[in-house]
């Protein structure tokens, strides 16, 4: 039987997670897509070969194959408006069913819109210095619960409209305490009502559904975000707030008995969407590898387009603990562009002079993006990238892709079983 | 990474989630019922209030009594459909603090099985619930006739509103219909339906008069409806409520059209305002509402708003004519 896999993005994102869950959904037998991580701000994009695009941030990339269903387990921060609007996209490209092929868990924590204003106030109240969040208020929603176990609403609270009420007020209040001039927000009972709807409509679960999920067929566990971006790995205080690498997916597959493959994903040459560091950053290659899905965003910043970074990915595998297959996209691009570099190893200042690394130094996370933004590349000849990716994972490349929809992506090697 | 791509918009979530169960927004309607929805039922209704909150200590009462018979069944479906844009240009355009709407069906006491719905005032989505409440009567009765003036006779001895008695402040009443009121408030009817007993019939501008002290009240006829070309409808209503009737020459501009004209009547806008900011909402709607309001906008100008109702002052202006 076709193993289940899990599906992590070893860069700062943007890798090609979503059209790589779209191949595995397309030409696989695969029951459902289950998101482990994130929320709302995920942007994976999907191309299918008659045309049609979508970008998912919380229905899995492969619902664009009829039956997938989509599955978001407790590690994930589930904005019901923002799911709304994005189920009706996926019905005006053809898609109409997918609300009716969607499971949550009911101790799922809820991004609302005050959760979003603290966190668009916030990033401006930092001004020149804001982290690049993507303004969606995912790490206000993980900063509250931890902050406020008890009063962080839930899936399950979408269906008792008086706790429901009750614990947004106590989020409006916090944003007008927090910002008394802050843009305005909806009322309470607006808000409420359309998370009452979300809970009236989509059907939630609780912890026996996934053990029984991963019992009915392969299961595609699609991360969000890259593992550079980790909430403890990433370059502070560059990160997301959440674990993007397969921790929380395997947290899950353990409590049910299950394992899967490891299936890292990168592209042949860099990119980061939003400020931190980015050692192999060409403004070259940002003016002439513009992202068809990824422009300038208020809230992100620009983004921006470098060179295949070894010193990166090797930190990013050590990060996540290995992994057992690879895939490599954006093929085609490399294949026209001569000039790609990959970046084999980094100098940067020392007090005994200048040091040169192939492997990040284990440093106090804010020592180690200062020495970041220092650093400077060493460059070879990129070559072929998915052999070196290979080489440096020590793993095989299971899947090539040379171009945006599944039927652009060859599989280069049967995925190992985890 | 991050989309920001899906708008995140609570009205529309909302719709969304009803509107993807395959359920009509008119459930109750669709679902075949026969007969007044109880929450809308007016029989024992004492009052329908408007009242200050903590939420909402600047109360403004807005009602919409539409009439649902025969071809207006479609005002009511752009209605709910533009719930949304309309409570979004009164608050987010400072049109309104605090509104509170409650929607309303008029049909005709004489034969329907629901003459009058009247929903509660809300300030949130739950007035929605109310408009899926509704029931759409088909027919019609061909008279040309339908029981307006029991529903004014409702709004004018069965509600009651903060803004007008703590602040002095009127209201605003729109009918939304393509046909008559019968000239008297029938005692039987007001029984039959509300439950209260009148001493004799009214005549329906005494009734009007009595709506204007609470209400700024406003006639909408939706071009291209049954009887919009008839004379007849036109001398009617205008003999009643002059420069307050709007002919309006897209029903589907409804919504529009009403937050428009209380944000003339708050003095909040100008027409020109207005139409801007209908065209930053996206909405088509603006040609036919400036036809609609022109006549209203340019007569901004020359008319002083008092807090005495039209009409009341002899000879003073249309609503005091009795021609019928």
């Amino acid at each position: 039987m076709t193993p289940h896999v899990i599906v992590v993005d070893l860069g700062f994102g943007d890798a090609g997670k979503g059209t790589v869950v779209d191949r595995l959904c397309a030409t696989e037998p695969v029951a459902a897509v289950v998101r482990f991580n994130g929320g709302a701000q995920a942007a994976h994009n999907v191309v299918t070969p008659d045309g049609r695009h979508h970008t998912f941030a919380q229905f899995g990339s492969g619902t664009f194959t009829p039956g997938v269903r989509t599955h978001l387990s407790r590690f994930m921060l589930v904005d019901p408006l923002a799911l709304a609007a994005e189920a009706a996209h996926l019905a005006s490209v053809g898609v109409p069913d997918a609300l009716d092929r969607l499971t949550v868990d009911a101790a799922a924590l809820l991004t609302t819109p005050y959760h979003r204003a603290l966190n668009r106030a916030r990033e401006t109240a930092r001004g020149a210095g804001r982290h690049g969040s993507c303004g969606m208020g995912v790490g206000e929603t993980a900063a509250y619960a931890l902050a406020r176990p008890d009063d962080a609403p839930r899936a399950a609270d979408c269906r008792s409209p008086a706790r429901l009420r009750r614990l947004l007020a106590l989020l409006r209040d916090r944003y007008y305490a927090e910002f008394p001039g802050g843009a305005p927000v909806p009322p309470v009972e607006d808000c409420a009502a359309a998370f009452l709807a979300f809970g009236t409509r989509v059907r939630q679960v609780d912890s026996s559904f996934l053990p029984e999920l991963l019992r009915s067929g392969p299961v595609v566990f699609e991360g969000a975000q890259g593992v550079l971006l980790d909430e403890n790995h990433g370059f502070d205080p560059y990160t997301t707030w959440s674990t993007t690498t397969f921790a929380n997916a395997e947290t899950l597959l353990s409590e049910a008995g299950a394992d899967a493959v490891r299936l890292g994903v990168l592209r042949a040459y860099a990119t980061r969407h939003g400020p931190g560091p980015f050692v192999t950053e060409d403004p070259a290659l940002t003016a002439a590898l513009p992202d068809p899905h990824n422009g300038t965003g208020p809230w992100q910043g620009v983004f921006r387009v470098g060179h295949l970074d070894e010193v990166a990915l090797r930190y990013a595998i050590d990060a996540c603990g290995g992994m057992d297959a690879l895939a490599v996209t954006h093929l085609d691009v490399a294949a026209r562009r001569p000039d790609l570099l990959r970046c084999t190893a980094y100098t940067w200042p020392a007090p005994s002079g200048p040091e040169h690394v192939t492997r990040l130094p284990a440093l106090p996370a804010r020592e180690l993006t200062a020495r970041l933004l220092r650093a400077r590349p060493v460059y070879a000849a990129l070559g072929d990238a998915a052999e070196a990716a290979a080489e440096i994972a020590g793993a095989p490349v299971a899947l090539r892709s040379h171009g945006p929809t599944w039927q652009d992506k060859q599989v280069a090697a049967p995925l190992p079983h985890g | 990474m991050g989309s920001g791509h899906w708008s995140t918009d609570v009205y529309t979530a909302a719709e969304n989630y009803r509107r993807s169960t395959g359920a009509s927004a008119f459930a109750y309607s669709d679902s075949g019922a026969a007969r007044t929805h109880p929450s809308l039922d007016p029989k024992g209704v004492v009052l329908r209030e408007s009242r200050d909150s903590d939420d909402h200590p600047d109360s403004l009462a807005i009602g919409v009594l539409f009439d649902v018979t025969g071809s207006m069944g479609a005002v009511p479906r752009a209605l709910q459909q533009k719930l949304p844009g309309l409570l979004g240009l009164l608050l987010r355009k400072g049109y309104v603090t605090d509104p509170h709407i409650l929607f309303g069906a008029v049909g005709d006491a004489t034969c329907d099985r629901a003459p009058l719905q009247i929903g509660q005032f809300e300030a949130d989505n739950r007035m929605d619930d109310d408009l899926g409440r509704i029931l759409l009567e088909g027919g019609g009765g061909g008279q040309m006739r339908e029981s307006y003036e029991l529903a004014l006779h409702f709004m004018a001895r069965h509600t009651a509103l903060d803004c007008f008695e703590k602040r002095g402040k009127r209201g605003y009443l729109f009918l939304i219909g393509d046909e008559l009121a019968y000239p008297q408030v029938k005692a039987r009817e007001v029984s039959k339906v509300i439950g209260t007993r009148l001493g004799a019939d009214v005549p329906i501008e005494e009734t009007i008069r009595e709506v204007q002290r609470l209400y700024d009240l406003y006639f909408i006829i939706p071009e291209g409806a049954f009887h919009t070309n008839d004379r007849r409808l036109r001398d009617f209503w205008q003999d009643l409520l002059g420069q307050n009737v709007l002919y309006l020459d897209d029903p589907e501009a409804v919504c529009e059209t009403i937050a428009l004209t209380v944000g003339l009547g708050e003095d909040a806008i100008d027409l020109a305002a207005g139409l801007d900011h209908l065209a930053e909402q996206g909405s088509a709607a603006g040609p036919a509402v400036s036809r609609a309001l022109a006549r209203l906008d340019a007569s901004r100008g020359a008319v002083v708003r008092s807090s005495a109702p039209a009409g009341l002052d002899p000879g003073a202006g249309p609503a005091a004519t009795t021609r019928l």
